[in-house]
């Protein structure tokens, strides 16, 4: 996935413009720019095909029939996109019914736990990918737009309205969490 | 670098190694038809209801309505009403888009009757003056029709005795209301100013039997919008002079 500069995000605004007069060539092009990224966002999310499907079309088209509602002053049409994401995944728990989870950054660490025994080649994506979606909701936003969709700091910062500052002592959080629920794993 | 960052580092590279899930063809097929349709549907919705747009037909829809309503509201309003000046305008573009003379004649004899019921209405409020005008301008529309049907004896003596037809039964049918107002009057103002009108609605039938040579009398300005104080020339001839409500100094 290519990492998604600050000059992909300069080249929406005309293309934006251009969605707004009804032209649906620029509507491809955004879609086409942002619909395997919302996918594999929903889907390290929710970790199911189906529903990531369901929610990433479902992000698009709201992202581009409700333009009206993008007000382009200080934040990124990719930070809006990643919003609406982020909204419809909270929406998509809230529907399913999805258990509420103990912070992990709270939870008992191991007093045998030896990080170096961790063998990290040899987990699997399914692993760790599983043990994400264990940590809390915004330990798995942060790791997944800083280390799956490859974006700065800066631009999660955007994407969750938090300082930059707070996004890496949130990422230092989550990475810890991530690292306790590896060892925590039932075959480990 | 601490152990612990240390870690926490290796664990971020692997984190970063994963690889990523990508929708299949089918999906993004359907997803970009799905977008496809709501962004047409958007399009859609957004020509035909933009905002300024819709506020200003908003607008222009209220501004008509209100002005037609008040149009409306004037076509009975009476001499001492503050709407009545509209009920002239209205009146004269009527009178402006009646172009063939059965139009004309139809026109004034439509306006001779509202002049009569407006009259009594002023009569029976005691509005002596404003009836006065009323009957005055009552006598130019019909000596107006008179003299559209003294015209068209020359081009067309047909029409002009199918026209003299409805003159006839008009002004037969006003003196019969004005005859009955006549007979309940009390004031003796009020009866001579209706039977000088009853005796110029007579002036306009021998108007129309004239020649028309003989009684180029000229066009009146019989309307309620005619500026002016004129109150009829009270000589109880179809001479076409302005006798309007409104009517410019022709006293």
């Amino acid at each position: 996935m290519q990492p998604l500069d600050k000059a992909a995000s300069d080249d929406d605004r005309p293309l934006i413009e251009r969605v707004r007069r009804g032209d649906q060539d620029a509507a491809r092009i955004l879609f086409e720019r942002y619909f395997d990224r919302i996918y594999n966002y929903v889907y390290a999310r929710l970790g199911r095909v189906e529903d990531a499907e369901d929610l990433a079309i479902d992000t698009m088209t709201r992202s581009l029939t409700r333009l009206d509602l993008f007000h382009d002053q200080g934040v990124a049409f990719s930070s809006w996109v990643y919003r609406i994401a982020h909204n419809a995944t909270i929406d998509h728990y809230r529907r399913e019914g999805k258990a509420t989870l103990v912070p992990l950054e709270s939870a008992t660490m191991p007093v045998s736990a030896d990080p170096a025994d961790l063998a990290l080649a040899q987990l699997s994506n399914d692993d760790l990918r599983g043990a994400l979606r264990a940590l809390t909701d915004e330990q798995q936003q942060v790791l997944i737009l800083r280390f799956f969709q490859d974006l700065t700091a800066a631009q999660a910062a955007e994407i969750m309205g938090k300082s930059v500052g707070a996004v890496q002592a949130l990422q230092h959080r989550a990475l810890g969490s991530l690292e306790r629920a590896l060892e925590r794993r039932p075959n480990n | 670098m601490t152990p612990e960052v240390q870690r926490l580092e290796r664990l971020a590279e692997r984190l970063r190694a994963v690889d990523p899930a990508t929708p299949s063809p089918g999906a993004k097929i359907r997803g970009w038809n799905l977008v496809l349709t709501a962004v047409e549907q958007s399009a859609t919705v957004r020509s035909r209801a933009h905002p300024v747009r819709r506020l200003l037909l908003a607008a222009v829809a209220a501004a008509v309505l209100l002005l037609a309503g008040v149009i409306a509201a004037s076509a009975d309003s009476l001499p001492d009403s503050t709407l009545y000046p509209l009920k002239g305008v209205v009146e004269n573009v009527r009178g402006a888009l009646a172009f063939s003379p059965a139009d004309k004649v139809r026109y004034d004899l439509d306006i001779a009757r509202t002049r009569v019921i407006e009259a009594a209405a002023m009569i029976a409020r005691h509005r002596l003056d404003l009836a006065d005008r009323a009957l005055s301008s009552l006598d130019d529309q019909l000596n107006d029709a008179a003299l559209v049907v003294q015209a068209e004896k020359q081009s067309d003596p047909a029409l002009a005795a199918s026209l003299e037809n409805r003159l006839v039964q008009a002004i037969a049918s006003n003196d019969q209301q004005l005859a009955g107002l006549q007979g309940q009057a009390t004031n003796p103002a009020t009866v001579t100013a209706i039977t000088r009108a009853r005796d110029r609605a007579q002036g306009a039938l021998q108007t129309a039997d004239q020649p028309a040579s003989s009684s180029a009398a000229g066009k009146s300005s019989a309307s309620p919008a005619a500026t002016g104080t004129g109150s009829g020339s009270g000589n109880g001839q179809g001479n076409g002079a302005s006798a309007s409500p409104h009517a410019t100094g022709n006293n």
